[in-house]
């Protein structure tokens, strides 16, 4: 069944290749000119081999290729590989090569570099083990052909292999023995990509130009991308609207802004390109001590919490409202699950069966919520709505304000909180963005691991057997499971997914608007002046 | 003298408003600023449940303001006494002993004098806790030496003077010279900076707040400010009743601390 699936839809993609789902322009692609990119954090290196993140992505997807590229539906395409073929166990992936792709330096990119790279992220990335951990080896029979082998079935495999999370790095060069998080060439990679690496000056620009050699004819119709750091929000949006950056991913605005952002003629702003990401935003317990030891007192801070009211009115309408552990995008997101619906008197029935009886003053209990630096509309306002409105049924909150982002993830990270506003990305599959906010091998010391030190083994079977399931609607059936298991057992109430935001000039043609947004190849973006 | 002076006067009228307001009237209006008790962003006269309307989460304003002010006056005046007591401690030893101790501790002075203070105010609260006991200790620490230097030059000049002369003559030790001769003689331009200070610590506990480094626990109008400032171009109201209010407070004591300049400059005495 799988191998007849995945032979059609190899035969409908690579009718499309050329489209390619973007946004369908009627004008002809205009080559030439500089795409010019703002970019907030300063970048470490240019290497996503070894570097998660956007900072790192956005330049780096596009010197590198990587096996497959994602539509924005999560349908994996053809790039570096032309054509594959699944064995009908699902255990072996044949990856056929494009056979006249180089890297930038001539050499020609061959079955060998393929396998090099995956075995320098699965070491290197810090979702190298979530990703790859099942690959058992990299067979190369001949230059243009690599065979994925596989200990178990392993249904993320497709998702890993974008250029994102396995970009196709050289191994005459990366490989020479040099540690590959510090390799120096991380720096001034030689790559696959459509864009070529120019020039980097630390905290201003990276320069990126043209392959000319690449191995799409006539991709990328850009001569150039620079891309501009721009440290303040508010410079880079002034810069935007005054024409000097043509691009802006990840902009940093708030909720507010966002509609007098839309006003403006010249601007096109869209929440579009960061599924893969799928950020969304919880209030996290700390299960290991009283007073959200008890699932009654999680439950009735749910109970507390009017959703409807946190994102129409305090977000005006902003973000999405969530509930479940999935971002809306995700194919395995479902409603059905335990929402919490505002209900103050359940959550007092609740408090009171807990034991947790009102002073004279009507105070339950007093404890302390944290919040982190980010998403400040989402998770410093919503602590102090839940300040407040925890308050009506007896839950004295006192706030502790993080100094920085360090000292909050480190404050989580060695468990010493009650209850924090958090977020995680969900990532392009529940393998890796997921399963390791539940499950109980992942209790670690680690930020955006399970802090909260949630335990339950149904829960760790069903998302082992998920993690090992080909078919997507039984695989879909598990996470279903599993999220009505977490909704009742609440280690983590979710309030709402994060909107990221996009702000491009008109003169932007063709936006890279797939699930992976900025991190994703621009060999089709053109430029319409 | 000090009755005579017609801004002292509204000084001191402006502040027993204040007073009234912060300290008689949360028993009248016993609303809880942190509670919500009104949609979001709600103007001024939307209800008569919310006179000056609503904040970003739908708390009322004008609890806020009530309930607010002493967190704000209570920085203040505590900010003032820790300057004083820092800047008077300093100053009189320089003042007073002079040669090597009056270079060590100018040095300090003028260490604390060159640094940023508002940076640096920002540096000790994001480095211990956001507490309303920390920024107190913060404004304290950082403006003193302006206070220091006036008690130092004030004691240069008395201790020159004859009775100061005679008082070591009989005897006095160098404790009751610099406690019950020089001090009192010393104070009255001290009390007019004190005063002053309680103004720019008020100020600079709004600043702290607007940045975001008030205490989020303890409703105060600095942080009334800092938290809606992000919504002043949609709801005028959640930032500026909180800023009129520091504004007259601050005018109060500024005002205040001119009468008593008059007032105790024994040249300006009867004019």
């Amino acid at each position: 069944m799988s191998i007849v699936r995945s032979i059609a839809r190899i035969a409908i993609v690579s009718l499309a290749i050329a489209g390619l789902a973007s946004p369908v322009h009627a004008a002809e692609p205009k080559p030439g000119g500089t795409l010019v990119v703002g970019a907030g954090a300063g970048v470490r290196h240019l290497n996503p081999a070894v570097q998660s993140g956007g900072a790192t992505g956005v330049p780096g997807t596009q010197i590198f290729a990587g096996l497959v590229r994602v539509d924005d539906k999560f349908v994996p395409h053809p790039y570096l590989a032309k054509s594959w073929e699944v064995s009908g166990d699902g255990m072996s992936y044949t990856f056929h090569l494009v056979e006249n792709a180089r890297f930038h330096d001539g050499e020609p990119i061959t079955s060998k570099d393929v396998a090099f790279s995956l075995a320098t992220v699965k070491a290197n990335h810090p979702f190298g083990i979530a990703m790859f951990d099942a690959v058992d080896r990299v067979d190369t029979p001949d230059p243009h052909t690599a065979v994925i082998r596989l200990k178990k079935p392993h249904p993320a495999l497709m998702q890993a292999l974008a250029p994102l999370l396995m970009p196709v790095i050289p191994e005459h060069v990366f490989g020479d023995g040099q540690e590959p998080k510090t390799h120096p060439m991380n720096a001034m990679p030689i790559g696959s990509g459509p864009f070529k690496y120019k020039e980097w000056v630390k905290g201003q620009h990276v320069i990126l130009e043209r392959n000319d050699d690449f191995f799409i004819e006539g991709r990328p119709y850009l001569d150039r991308i620079i891309i501009k750091f721009i440290k303040e929000a508010s410079v880079a949006l002034l810069a935007l609207e005054k024409g000097e950056v043509d691009y802006y991913p990840f902009a940093r605005v708030r909720f507010r802004d966002i509609p007098k952002m839309e006003e403006n003629p010249d601007l096109n702003v869209s929440t579009r390109g960061y599924e893969a990401l799928g950020p969304i935003n919880y209030v996290e317990f700390n299960m290991r001590n009283a007073p959200f030891d008890d699932v009654r007192v999680r439950a009735a801070v749910a109970y507390a919490i009017d959703q409807d009211f946190m994102v129409g009115k305090l977000h005006g309408g902003v973000p999405h409202p969530g509930y479940s552990p999935f971002y809306r995008a995700s194919p395995f997101h479902s409603d059905e699950l335990n929402k919490y619906e505002v209900d103050l008197e359940r959550a007092a029935a609740l408090l009171d069966e807990a034991g947790y009886k009102p002073d004279e003053d009507g105070v339950r209990m007093k404890v302390t919520l944290d919040y982190p630096t980010f998403h400040i509309d989402s998770l410093t306002n919503g602590a102090n709505y839940l300040k407040s409105q925890l308050k009506k049924v007896g839950i004295d909150v006192e706030l502790r304000a993080p100094a920085d982002f360090p000292s909050w993830a480190q404050q989580i990270s060695s468990w010493d909180y009650q209850f924090t506003m958090n977020n995680h990305w969900n990532y392009p599959d529940p393998v890796i963005g997921v399963h390791r906010i539940y499950l109980c091998d992942n209790i670690k010391k680690q930020i955006w691991s399970n802090t909260q030190g949630y335990c339950n083994e149904e829960v760790d079977a069903l998302l082992k057997e998920a993690g090992r399931t080909l078919d997507f609607d039984k695989r879909k059936a598990l996470y279903g499971d599993f999220q009505l298991h977490v909704s009742r057992d609440l280690p983590l109430y979710y309030i709402n997914q994060e909107p990221y935001v996009t702000a491009y000039r008109n003169s932007v043609m063709n936006p890279p608007e797939t699930v992976w947004g900025a991190m994703q190849p621009m060999d089709q973006v053109w430029l319409d002046r | 003298m000090f009755i005579r002076n017609k801004s002292a006067i509204a000084g001191l009228l402006l502040m027993t408003l204040v007073l009234a307001l912060t300290l008689v009237m949360p028993a009248f209006y016993p609303v809880d600023p942190f509670d919500i008790v009104w949609g979001p962003l709600a103007p001024p006269g939307d209800a008569p449940e919310i006179p000056l309307g609503s904040d970003f989460v739908g708390r009322d304003v004008l609890a806020g303001i009530i309930h607010g002010g002493r967190a704000t006056l209570a920085v203040g005046a505590s900010a003032a006494l820790i300057t004083v007591v820092i800047g008077i401690s300093i100053g009189a030893a320089a003042g007073f002993y002079g040669g090597f101790v009056d270079e060590i501790l100018m040095r300090l002075t003028e260490f604390f004098q060159v640094l940023p203070a508002l940076l640096f105010a920002m540096v000790l609260v994001s480095l211990f806790s956001q507490s309303l006991a920390t920024i107190a200790i913060a404004i304290g620490v950082v403006s003193w030496p302006p206070v220091a230097r006036l008690t130092r030059a004030e004691f240069l000049k008395i201790k020159e003077l004859e009775y100061v002369k005679a008082a070591r003559a009989i005897g006095a030790r160098n404790r009751r010279l610099i406690w019950r001769v020089i001090l009192p003689n010393a104070l009255p331009p001290l009390i007019v900076s004190a005063t002053l200070t309680i103004g720019v610590a008020i100020l600079f506990e709004a600043g702290l707040s607007f940045l975001g480094l008030g205490d989020p626990n303890v409703m105060s109008w600095g942080l009334m400010i800092g938290f809606n400032r992000d919504f002043v171009v949609d709801a005028w109201w959640a930032v500026t009743f909180p800023g009129l209010a520091i504004f007259v407070t601050v005018l109060s004591v500024s005002l205040i601390g001119d009468g008593l300049t008059d007032a105790l400059n024994p040249k300006l005495r009867d004019r």
